[in-house]
């Protein structure tokens, strides 16, 4: 027993503590430093805390339950109740396709988007060099009609032809107080691409390759001052409209793109109900939705409580059926969701085969939903049978024995006795496996992809989609990404499966337990 | 005769249907993971000839990383159910075993936070692991260690939740004597409760292995590199698209994948259906 408590009271069990505790920590100090670097400051702040949670925990004697508790609760903290809150924090965004980033950042890109060409494209054969003082500089030929100069990013040279040194196609490739940089040079340094080189009045020369440059203007131009954006061509002025864009002050729908994430208070959850557009598949996606959980329970359930029946007595192969009818159970669900897909197949499926038919199983919306929920009761039926006959098995024989007694006939036992005991024990998981085919994104997005549906026509919620995959297609699937949108649905879909579980937990009495 | 007949017969109709139905789509795959055309097709009941090619090509055939994938997955799952269940377990040990305040609140907030699916804040993990990645590309989206990281935040609360009705179970006068003896509590842990508890933490460890090695969606968010996926998402890319011509290799791999966890699982049947069960019944 010493050695034991050696590695727990001592000097020894100190110094493993520190080290470890050194090393934990140096790790989070680095990922702080370079998190402040970029700006996350939230997670900088809670990589923060948690170091400052962790050494205050294992350095201090007072703080016994929490030694076990830390680790767990910083993951659960991190990977689920932080996103659940920021899902909350988005729904209430402006947060889509051109409008991602951040402000600045739009600011930046709409500054370096803002430029035109001039009327005629002028461009211009030219030589990447630098000045006598260092700076970067362009020879610029105009060869045609005999025009050359030097321009840096703040003054442009005229130079005559004499001036320069002409190459055989009339390129000029040599001139006073200008030293060429060589191209091996310039390959993987971006530096002088980026330069706006003088030209004339509002315009500049922008390279654009190693050799050619090309005329341009700045058309945009942002006003830090006012926050505005100023069209310098046609005079319109832009300003932030509030919902991450700025928009013409004459003509709300004229906006520059890209935008910025931009809060848009409950505008999402608003969309949801009056945006003709949304409200409409979302409507169908949620009856649906709770049609295929229904469903699917039902007739899993149906089936696998008619098995456990059916094998609750002893018989002849009863081990032998039991192992088989589990297997669908044990199969990786991802492989025979897929495996199912193939067979539906129209051309090459099993099931046309087999049936003498050639149905596209998957263009159709009532064969695709007949699809889905045979798939599900390939899928479900094991585990209800597993828990029927676990919950026949629970039922006290003196019960039935006495009913018997009494003179009940079967049917009357199973009917008066068997069921009511049983649907009182199965209750909370029907409910619980409700709940979880309301969410069941693997089968959907696996089998049919929520289709079919009119990608065409821009249609977003196929036939089979449920609330979760429709919300996966409007986060990550469409054209648009939409994340402020799909979190709003996420936000609803929360509330209702709270509602259904705290349910099936009131049923199930788990509560009371500590209650 | 007829008795038995009228007893027995209908339900080994009703058996036997069942498993035809069960048994059905494996026999498909088998049936097309030996066979020379590429389609999950049913041209006759009986193999015409057994082919290896599919087995061949899943370990010769430089467009599917097989084995890389396989590995992956193996390392994902693994350190997952091992990490999960040494955290998970001194949580549960904690609840269930300590005095603090606040215990009771805890408990219904663990119960609350186990309920909500992890793919319901998908967009938000999703956003998050972007802007990690930024500044610390090693743990941020696109890397293992950055999945491996998400899934043991989504099993804390179910793990913690489960090990906690196991811990229950162990009978607290052994940990009462190791306290007379004059043990702390991270002693009792370790030389009273983890020796005794090693079975099912085993157990729920695999379940835990199960549960990542059949997970996809976060996965496919997460590994895009063809080298860096798990079996799940490179066996379902490997078809996607391409319909008729790959299920060969695809039923090949699926059966290989698939082996070894019919087998944890069917060896731990028992526990899996305790655990599926537990909390609900207990009222």
């Amino acid at each position: 027993m010493a050695t034991v408590n050696m590695l727990f009271r001592g000097k020894f069990a100190l110094i493993t503590k520190l080290i470890v505790l050194s090393g934990i920590s140096a790790i989070l100090v680095l990922l702080i430093e370079s998190a402040l670097a970029k700006k996350e400051y939230t997670i900088a702040l809670f990589l923060a805390a948690s170091l400052a949670a962790l050494c205050y925990t294992y350095l201090s004697a007072r703080t016994v339950p929490m030694k076990f508790f830390l680790p767990g609760l910083l993951l659960l903290f991190a990977f689920v109740v932080a996103p659940i809150v920021y899902t909350v924090v988005m729904s209430n965004y402006n947060y889509k396709t051109g409008n991602i980033i951040s402000k600045q950042e739009a600011i930046t890109q709409i500054k370096g988007l803002g430029v035109e060409p001039d009327a005629n494209g002028t461009t211009f054969d030219i030589v990447v060099g630098k000045t006598s003082t260092g700076e970067y500089a362009i020879l610029a030929s105009d060869s045609p009609n005999h025009v050359y100069f030097v321009s840096t990013a703040t003054k442009k040279t005229d130079l005559l032809p004499s001036q320069v040194t002409l190459n055989a196609d009339g390129v000029a490739t040599a001139a006073p107080n200008f030293t060429v940089v060589p191209e091996a040079q310039l390959a993987g340094n971006e530096d002088y691409a980026k330069i706006n080189f003088a030209y004339a009045d509002k315009y500049f020369v922008s390279v654009q390759g190693l050799n050619v440059g090309a005329v341009f203007r700045q058309s945009l131009k942002y006003n830090p001052a006012s926050d505005t954006v100023v069209n310098l061509i046609d005079g319109k002025i832009y300003k932030d409209n509030g919902r991450g864009n700025y928009a013409n002050v004459n003509d709300s729908a004229d906006i520059l793109q890209p935008g910025w994430r931009a809060t848009n208070w409950f505008a999402n959850y608003g969309k949801l109900f009056s945006d003709p557009l949304v409200r409409g598949p979302l409507f169908r996606v949620f009856i649906w939705t709770v049609a295929f959980a229904f469903l699917t329970v039902l007739s899993s359930f149906a089936f696998g409580l008619l098995l456990a029946l059916t094998l609750n007595k002893p018989m002849r192969g009863r081990r032998f059926y039991r192992g088989v009818l589990v297997l669908p159970y044990a199969i990786p669900s991802v492989m025979s969701i897929l495996i199912w897909g193939g067979m539906f197949d129209t051309e090459f499926g099993a099931i046309n085969h087999l049936l003498g038919t050639h149905i596209a199983w998957f263009q159709n919306a009532s064969f695709a939903r007949t699809a889905v929920i045979l798939v599900n009761l390939w899928l479900a039926f094991p585990y209800f049978y597993l828990i029927s006959s676990g919950a026949l098995q629970a039922i006290p024989s003196e019960l039935l024995e006495a009913a018997a007694i009494d003179g009940a006939n079967p049917r009357q036992i199973f009917k008066k006795i068997t069921l009511p005991l049983l649907m009182q024990i199965l209750t909370p998981l029907l409910i619980a496996s409700f709940a979880f085919n309301f969410n069941n994104f693997n089968l959907i997005f696996l089998l049919t992809g929520g289709g079919p549906k009119d990608l065409l026509g821009g249609q977003i919620a196929g036939a089979t989609d449920i609330l979760i995959s429709y919300t996966y297609q409007i986060a990550f699937g469409s054209n648009t990404q939409d994340l402020g949108l799909a979190s709003s649905i996420s936000v609803i879909i929360f509330f209702i499966i709270a509602g259904i579980s705290l349910y099936g937990l009131r049923k199930s009495k788990v509560l009371e337990t500590f209650g | 005769m007829k008795k038995w007949a009228r007893t027995n017969l209908w339900r080994h109709v009703i058996s036997l249907g069942m498993c035809a139905f069960a048994l059905f789509p494996l026999y498909l795959v088998i049936l097309s993971s030996f066979s020379q055309t590429g389609s999950l097709q049913l041209t006759s009941f009986a193999p015409s000839a057994i082919s290896w090619r599919n087995y061949k090509l899943l370990f010769n055939s430089p467009a599917i990383p097989y084995l890389t994938w396989m590995k992956n997955s193996l390392v994902v799952a693994g350190t997952v159910a091992i990490v999960s269940v040494i955290v998970g377990g001194a949580s549960a040990f904690a609840f269930s075993r300590l005095k603090f305040r606040g215990k009771k609140l805890g408990i219904q907030l663990l119960l609350l936070v186990q309920m909500f699916p992890a793919i319901l804040a998908i967009a938000a993990v999703y956003v998050i692991m972007e802007r990690v990645y930024r500044f610390a590309p090693r743990v941020g989206l696109g890397t293992q260690a950055g999945l491996i990281l998400v899934y043991l935040g989504g099993a804390m609360g179910v793990n913690i939740w489960l090990l906690k009705g196991f811990v229950d179970s162990i009978p607290i006068e052994l940990d009462e004597a190791a306290k007379i003896d004059g043990a702390s509590p991270v002693q009792t842990y370790w030389l009273i409760f983890v020796p005794l508890a090693t079975p099912v933490l085993a157990v729920v460890a695999l379940m835990s292995f199960i549960g990542t090695f059949n997970e996809f969606i976060l996965a496919r968010l997460f590994l895009v590199d063809m080298g860096n996926r798990t079996i799940a998402v490179g066996l379902q890319a490997f078809i996607a698209g391409q319909y008729s011509r790959n299920w060969g290799p695809f039923a090949a791999g699926s059966i290989l994948a698939s082996i070894p966890i019919v087998i944890i699982f069917l060896s731990l049947q028992k526990y899996i259906i305790g655990g599926l069960t537990a909390g609900s019944v207990k009222g």
